[in-house]
C-alpha cells in the first residue's frame, strides 16, 4: 500500500469513526497538503494554514514551558477547527461544527495522528 | 508616548530573512522553522513567523518577519497589519526570485501603503547584482535599494536605518 492510500485509510477511518467531522487533512509541516477530503482549490490554503498553526503553536508551548506541542484548538462561534501534531513531519487538521462532541474527536484525533506519525516516518 | 516602531521584513524563500533579523535582534528570535520538504535551497523554512527586537538610540524597534513561500501570502497580511515600514529582501545571486519578491512587493504595499525598502542581500558574493540593477529592475529611485550582507550586523543596520529614515522622514541622527 502506497503513503497516501495509508493515509486516505487512517482519514477514513477517522471519519466513520466520528461522522461530526467534515473536514479532514494530512499536511507536512512546511505546509504542503499529503491527503485530504477537501476540494483541491482549498487544500492548498489548508495545508498552509495548518502548518501555520502548528508551527506557532510550538513555539508558543515551548516559550510557555508547556512541553512539546500535542494540539491547537481553534473555536469559532460556528465551529472547530483542531491542529494535530503527527510526529515531526506531520500536521493532521479536523474540523467539526458548533456541538460536535470535542471529546470524541481528540480521542479518536489522536490516536489517528499516532498512525499518521508512523506512516511518515 | 513612547516612541516604538513595528517593521515587517519579509520577501523570497532563502532572501534572508530570518537572517535579517538574527542579526539586529537584541533577544533571542522567536522562530518558527519547519523541516522543507521540497527543495528550496535549504534545509528549513519559516511557517508562521520570526519576530525580533532592538533599541536603537532608545527607540524599540519590533522586526517581524514572513514566510517566503506564497502559500502563506494569508500570514503577509496578518504581520503588516500596523507596521510603519516594509523590509523586502531579495538574494542578489538569485534574479529568478525577483518577480516573485515583486509580487510580494506589490501584495503587501496594494493593501498596506508603507514606506518600504529593498534589500539586496549576499553583497558579499562575487556574482551579484548589485543594488543599482535592481532599483532598475523594481522602477526603484536608488535611494529606496540597499545593498547588503544579512548575516552581517552592521549592513543590517544601515539597512535598517534607511527604512527608518523613510518612516520618520528624517535623517537618523543616532550614533551608533
Amino acid at each position: 500500500m502506497s503513503r497516501q492510500e495509508e493515509l486516505q485509510g487512517i482519514l477514513r477511518e477517522l471519519r466513520q469513526a466520528v461522522p461530526e467531522i467534515t473536514g479532514v487533512m494530512v499536511a507536512s509541516t512546511d505546509g504542503l497538503s499529503l491527503a485530504t477530503d477537501l476540494p483541491e482549490a482549498e487544500a492548498a490554503r489548508a495545508a498552509a494554514m495548518a502548518a501555520t498553526a502548528l508551527g506557532l503553536g510550538k513555539r508558543i508551548a515551548q516559550t510557555s514551558a508547556l512541553g512539546g506541542l500535542e494540539e491547537v484548538v481553534v473555536r469559532g462561534q460556528a465551529g472547530y477547527l483542531v491542529v494535530y501534531a503527527a510526529g515531526d513531519k506531520g500536521v493532521l487538521a479536523v474540523t467539526a461544527p458548533m456541538g460536535a462532541n470535542l471529546g470524541l474527536i481528540h480521542l479518536e484525533a489522536r490516536s489517528a495522528a499516532a498512525h499518521i506519525a508512523q506512516t511518515l516516518a | 508616548m513612547s516612541r516604538s516602531y513595528k517593521l515587517v521584513v519579509s520577501g523570497p524563500v532563502g532572501a534572508g530573512k530570518t537572517t535579517f533579523i538574527q542579526s539586529l535582534s537584541e533577544i533571542p528570535v522567536v522562530e518558527t522553522d519547519e523541516l522543507a520538504t521540497e527543495d528550496i535551497g535549504k534545509e528549513k523554512t519559516t511557517v508562521a513567523l520570526d519576530y525580533g527586537l532592538l533599541t536603537l538610540d532608545g527607540v524599540p524597534i519590533h522586526l517581524f518577519g514572513t514566510p517566503g513561500q506564497e502559500r502563506f501570502d494569508f500570514m503577509w497580511d496578518v504581520l503588516v497589519e500596523g507596521a510603519l515600514g516594509l523590509v523586502l529582501l531579495v538574494a542578489g545571486d538569485q534574479p529568478r526570485d525577483f518577480p516573485k519578491a515583486r509580487h510580494i512587493l506589490e501584495y503587501l504595499t496594494s493593501r498596506h501603503p508603507v514606506p518600504f525598502v529593498v534589500g539586496v542581500t549576499r553583497q558579499d558574493l562575487p556574482r551579484v547584482w548589485t543594488p543599482e540593477d535592481v532599483a532598475d529592475y523594481f522602477g526603484l529611485p536608488q535611494e529606496q535599494v540597499v545593498g547588503m550582507n544579512a548575516t552581517s550586523p552592521t549592513s543590517a543596520t544601515l539597512a535598517l536605518i534607511r527604512i527608518l529614515e523613510l518612516v520618520t522622514g528624517e535623517r537618523w541622527q543616532g550614533v551608533w
